[in-house]
């Protein structure tokens, strides 16, 4: 039901796969690095070469079916081409006599740094999504997890606290829909800013559950062990420097 | 030698994604060695039926298989007391039996100290070495082995405490013929019809195929069967709240999902398995009288009475803060407070004592005398015998079988007999 679309299923195969092997906090340098790497330049290729190399990357080596990639990303998409007209209708260059004009629409006038600019704020947007998407169809959450406790020193409270809450997601979104369903059968319009207070009070009182359930059974009571020891392997470094160096070719092609 | 709390809800606590990672979760907060976890996990799953459910995530596994990754996760730790909170609440009778079994298990064993809380009488009572029975102001009526605790059974009735052996009611009709037919149906026009109504969620298993269902002014039905057979996806096609993949469903005639909300409202009343899930008011009094009528208001204000729920003293409590069983009670008050002509109702005694089984089953009576319709999906053996005449079996989204009307009911001096001769043994 909603569960599919709100968590994604890192199945078994892009869990075995290079990319899901690979330490998440990698991934995650790596797409800081890339994203800082495409504020350097305000062209329009490199972020479309990183695009593109991460879809492949996520097909080949991330073992991500291509049905369940374009799933992912199509709405994503469709948002960015909604961004790229709003930033061509109503860029500042359209305004400007010096601009080049490309064409007029009636009153609108759309000029060549419009379009520039759109396009490079368009590819970048694109670039993001789809490091995201495939970041998040082959990343596993207990690894990720695991591996911000024991490598990324992140408090393990925080952590496993994020990790159960995050589990409660499709259950609040069922809940929801029966909070509208309740409404509707009692002759009200389902959307009220009343269902808030119903939502609230299920999360909070979820949280409290847990943290029990969590105290119980000796949570944050003294030093803890790991039963899923993350440690770096070869494999983070590999991947590592092939993502700098893509990322530096990129920006050398782009010159 | 710690001690262990299962609680009711299972979802609520598990911490981990995988089964495994969940259970050794205790063992890392009380630092165990990673060779000494990698052997106590797969021996604490296998002690509860679950072997080899390392790496299934724990979201996706039934209630009661949560539940009782729950129990292994506290067994884990060997520890030397285990607290159970009515921990088969939210399960089937299925899942229910398999963890009583488990606790008959580890109760032989003698490992630890168990104290289970439980509202199920049937369930506690044959595991029980020592029984305390408490009253609503959380005063012990009685204490001791079971068997004498046995001998307070008028004490524990007065306190609406259910007993034992009489929970599954399967001994009951025997005599239940002098009560006289109540097979009610009006045999007017069906209030609801389902014509070969299947439904799937998208991109998911069917939940419910071919299904054919009718139900009278004066029906009483229960639906039952085991969790996810698609009792409650039922009810909620029946209230216009989902779409039938294919076929028709009708309330009164009229596609439901096509109704508006005021027009739904006067024909069905519908009361979710989970009350809190049912809430739209702060206070009791406010829930209790959203959108009633001057007459709807003066029925609900008794019902109000009848369930235990008095407004002189529950009137300005959040219904957040009620009990479960008192939760479930405010819920069924609106359900029922209009009148509608169909009360579709999920899982409607959870959580209830015997005097709110009592009074549920009056009130529903009342209003099925009145003409209305009762459909219920329900584990509860007892409810589904005094409270409806037809049952569905649902099993897979078939259903798997039909019953009734039948032509009598239990009653409850027939169980008390039946006490005495466990009294006596």
């Amino acid at each position: 039901m909603t569960a599919g679309i709100l968590i994604p299923d890192v199945g078994p195969i892009q869990r075995a796969s290079v990319l899901g092997r690979v330490n998440p906090l990698v991934k995650l340098g790596i797409a800081l690095a890339w994203l800082v790497g495409m504020g350097l330049t305000l062209d329009v290729r490199p972020p479309l070469i990183l695009t593109l190399i991460t879809l492949i990357a996520g097909l080949q080596l991330g073992g991500i079916a291509p049905t369940a990639l374009a799933r992912r990303i199509a709405p994503l998409w469709l948002a960015v081409l909604g961004i790229v007209l709003a930033n061509l209708v109503f860029s500042a260059h359209n305004p400007d006599p010096l601009a080049t004009e490309l064409f007029r629409m009636g009153p609108l006038r759309v000029t060549q740094e419009a379009v520039d600019a759109a396009a490079g704020l368009g590819a970048r947007v694109l670039s993001i999504i789809s490091v995201g998407a495939v970041f998040a169809l082959t990343t596993d959450a207990t690894f990720l997890i695991d591996s911000l406790v024991q490598l990324g020193r992140v408090s393990p409270r925080f952590a496993y606290g994020t990790l159960a809450a995050y589990q409660a997601v499709p259950k609040l979104a069922d809940d929801l829909g029966t909070l509208r369903a309740t409404r509707r059968l009692r002759g009200l319009r389902e959307w009220h800013p009343r269902l808030i207070v119903g939502m609230l009070v299920r999360a909070i009182r979820h949280a409290d559950q847990l943290a029990i359930a969590m105290d119980a059974r000796g949570f944050g009571s003294g030093p803890r062990s790991t039963y899923r020891p993350v440690r770096w392997q070869p494999l983070d470094a590999v991947v590592a420097i092939a993502a700098l160096a893509i990322l530096v070719a990129a920006l050398v092609v782009s010159r | 030698m710690g001690a262990g709390i299962v609680l009711q809800d299972p979802a609520s606590q598990l911490v981990m994604e995988r089964v495994g990672d969940d259970v050794a979760f205790g063992l890392e907060n009380l630092a165990w060695p990673l060779g000494t976890m990698r052997r106590r996990v797969p021996e604490a799953l296998q002690s509860v039926g679950l072997a080899g459910f390392e790496e299934r995530r724990s979201t996706r596994l039934s209630g009661g298989e949560q539940q009782r990754v729950a129990i292994a996760g506290v067994l884990a730790q060997a520890p030397g007391l285990l607290v159970l909170d009515e921990p088969t609440a939210n399960l089937d009778p299925d899942g229910a039996a398999v963890v009583a079994r488990i606790l008959a298990t580890l109760r032989d064993q003698r490992a630890a100290t168990i104290v289970l809380v439980e509202h199920r009488a049937s369930l506690a009572w044959p595991l029980a070495d020592v029984v305390l029975a408490l009253d609503q102001q959380g005063c012990p009526i009685a204490a001791g082995p079971p068997a004498d605790v046995l001998r307070a059974a008028r004490a524990l009735e007065r306190a609406g405490i259910w007993l034992p052996d009489d929970a599954d009611g399967s001994q009951a009709p025997a005599q239940a013929d002098k009560l006289g037919p109540v097979s009610r149906s009006h045999g007017t026009l069906p209030i609801l019809e389902l014509h070969d109504v299947r439904f799937a969620f998208e991109g998911g298993d069917p939940v419910l195929r071919e299904v054919d269902l009718g139900v009278s002014p004066g029906d009483r039905v229960a639906l039952m069967g085991p969790n996810g057979s698609g009792k409650t996806t039922l009810l909620r096609l029946a209230m216009g709240l989902l779409r039938p993949t294919a076929g028709e469903v009708q309330l009164g005639s009229r596609d439901p999902w096509r109704l508006a909300p005021a027009q739904i409202a006067r024909l069905a009343g519908y009361v979710v398995q989970d009350p809190e899930l049912g809430f739209l008011a702060d206070t009791v009094r406010e829930e209790v009288e959203l959108g009633l009528d001057a007459e709807q208001l003066v029925f609900a204000h008794e019902l109000c009475e009848r369930l235990a729920l008095p407004l002189e003293s529950f009137a300005d409590r959040s219904p957040y803060q009620l009990s479960g069983g008192e939760q479930r009670r405010l819920s069924l008050v609106t359900g029922l407070a209009r009148r509608p002509l169909l009360l579709a109702l999920d899982e409607p005694t959870y959580g209830q004592d015997r005097r709110g089984h009592e009074a549920l089953v009056a009130a529903l009576d009342e209003l099925v005398e009145q003409g209305s319709a009762v459909l219920a999906a329900t584990h509860d053996e007892r409810f589904a015998q005094d409270a409806t005449d037809r049952r569905i079996e649902l099993a897979a989204g078939w259903i798997v079988g039909e019953l009734g009307p039948r032509d009598g009911r239990a009653e409850y001096g027939i169980v008390v007999a039946g006490q005495g001769e466990l009294e006596t043994s």
